[in-house]
């Protein structure tokens, strides 16, 4: 068993690499890329969008079985980009975590708080040798109740930011240069608009018409305090409305 | 903490004698954003550049400037995950230590905790060195007081002192500009200055972070707009 001074274990642990980097971390970013799928999520002043694709690799897959997006309260949300498996974890925690927060508390898990606590996890993994970092870049979405809409991102270093509007996965950089453009001044979207960005968002940079059934998009309404998954037939109205404004 | 197959430790004499494991972490800390923290005679400065990723990321959900107890503050230079788990833990011996001694903890003690968590991480089985390197600054009866803490989890006190990406040229600016005799304002000052030496860009109140400490004893970051005003006093 090799240790010590991390000659080439560097790559296969989280230690230090003599340029003080952590490769096992780097390779988890490269793991999100390697799903193939692209997210994206958009703020706008009441409710707050996210879309991702939906790639279902075999015809005899049941589809309503394929999903990237978790109900982790009724009041929040995790798109979860990257690993599948690790993802299917990752949730199965958070939701422990939020429904002992309701519990202990006495009242919801605030957006901010969970992101934290998924990124503190994150940063775990990234330092204790037994478990590697999880393949996953989540984005939390809720409105919270004294900030309003919020959208944040956690990723496998243990980094976590709000944002007013972000991209994971495959075309991650693509989809932040189509989005600084869009958000440059601080705009604040409608309902509608939040949801046409995120899908002309991915549309730009996936190039290529999808059908209905191909994303799945979720959006938390600020009347209603909850998040509702949107069904095929709903996305494609705005697929129709997003066709006109691109 | 770990694995028990992880019970050996990762960080282990090279045979020059040297612990290369925390010479890396010492270049991660090299290659983070710059920070800097001067004392002054009634008071105490931190700063740190806030550069964030993307122009979408919403820099009210940043705070890189931690409270630690109310008299003490904390700044970093390194990886920010890794100095959330210090800050989390410095906060925690602060509680500890007040409920044991009824007296609020002095800076010294709170220093010598945190570093002592941050050279553990350096011998026990199965974890890394923290990326971090952390300014301590806070305000106790022995006066201000202005800390750096190493991955390695040795610590000094500092009269001025710089870290990350601009750290030599940080160090000379402060090592002509500093006075025994300088005041918190001044000092302030200074340190608006010294980021600007090597800052990219346009600095501004969104883009670096101030926290300050005076004779009241409460650590505070200041708001965006209150640098903004000391951007301009300096200008």
């Amino acid at each position: 068993m090799s240790r010590g001074t991390g000659a080439g274990y560097d790559r296969h642990i989280t230690i230090f690499s003599p340029e003080g980097r952590l490769y096992q971390v780097e390779y988890a970013f490269k793991a999100v890329k390697a799903a193939g799928v692209t997210s994206i999520g958009v703020r706008g002043k009441d409710s707050v969008c996210v879309v991702t694709q939906k790639k279902v690799p075999d015809k005899l897959l049941d589809q309503t079985s394929v999903t990237h997006l978790f109900p982790i309260t009724k009041y929040l949300g995790l798109l979860a980009t990257g690993m599948t498996a690790d993802a299917r974890s990752l949730v199965s925690q958070a939701r422990n975590e939020a429904a002992e927060f309701r519990f202990k508390w006495g009242y919801e898990m605030p957006v901010d708080v969970l992101s934290k606590w998924i990124a503190d996890k994150a940063q775990v993994y990234t330092q204790h040798a037994y478990m590697r970092p999880l393949g996953v870049a989540s984005m939390v979405l809720g409105i919270d109740e004294e900030k309003g809409p919020q959208l944040f991102k956690c990723d496998p270093a243990g980094h976590f930011f709000g944002h007013k509007a972000t991209s994971a996965g495959l075309k991650e950089q693509e989809a932040i240069n189509f989005l600084e453009k869009k958000m440059k001044n601080d705009p604040a979207f409608s309902y509608d608009e939040t949801v046409q960005t995120a899908i002309s968002a991915l549309q730009s940079v996936l190039q290529e018409d999808f059908k209905a059934t191909e994303i799945e998009n979720i959006i938390p309404l600020h009347l209603t305090h909850c998040y509702i998954p949107v069904s095929p037939q709903f996305i494609a109205w705005f697929l129709l409305v997003a066709w006109q404004l691109a | 903490m770990g694995d028990s197959q992880y019970s050996f430790s990762l960080t282990t004499f090279s045979p020059s004698g040297k612990l290369v494991q925390i010479e890396h972490a010492l270049m991660a800390v090299g290659s983070g954003q710059t920070s800097l923290g001067i004392k002054a005679t009634n008071g105490v400065v931190v700063a740190t550049e806030k550069k964030l990723p993307s122009i979408l990321v919403d820099e009210t959900s940043v705070q890189k400037i931690q409270l630690v107890t109310p008299n003490i503050g904390v700044v970093y230079s390194g990886m920010g995950p890794d100095s959330r788990v210090l800050v989390r833990k410095s906060r925690k011996q602060a509680q500890q230590y007040f409920r044991l001694y009824k007296e609020t903890i002095p800076v010294t003690q709170l220093v010598r905790e945190t570093a002592a968590v941050m050279q553990e991480f350096t011998q026990s089985g199965g974890v890394r060195p923290f990326g971090v390197s952390l300014l301590i600054a806070g305000y106790d009866d022995n006066g201000p007081q202005l800390y750096q803490v190493d991955p390695s989890g040795s610590y000094f006190s500092w009269k001025a002192s710089a870290m990350g990406k601009n750290v030599s040229n940080a160090k000379t600016f402060l090592e002509k500009r500093y006075t025994e005799d300088m005041e918190l304002e001044d000092a302030i000052h200074t340190a608006i200055l010294t980021l600007k030496e090597g800052f990219e860009g346009q600095i501004s109140g969104k883009n670096i972070e101030i926290g300050i400490i005076g004779t009241d004893r409460q650590f505070r970051v200041l708001s965006s707009s209150e640098i903004d005003d000391y951007l301009a006093e300096v200008e």
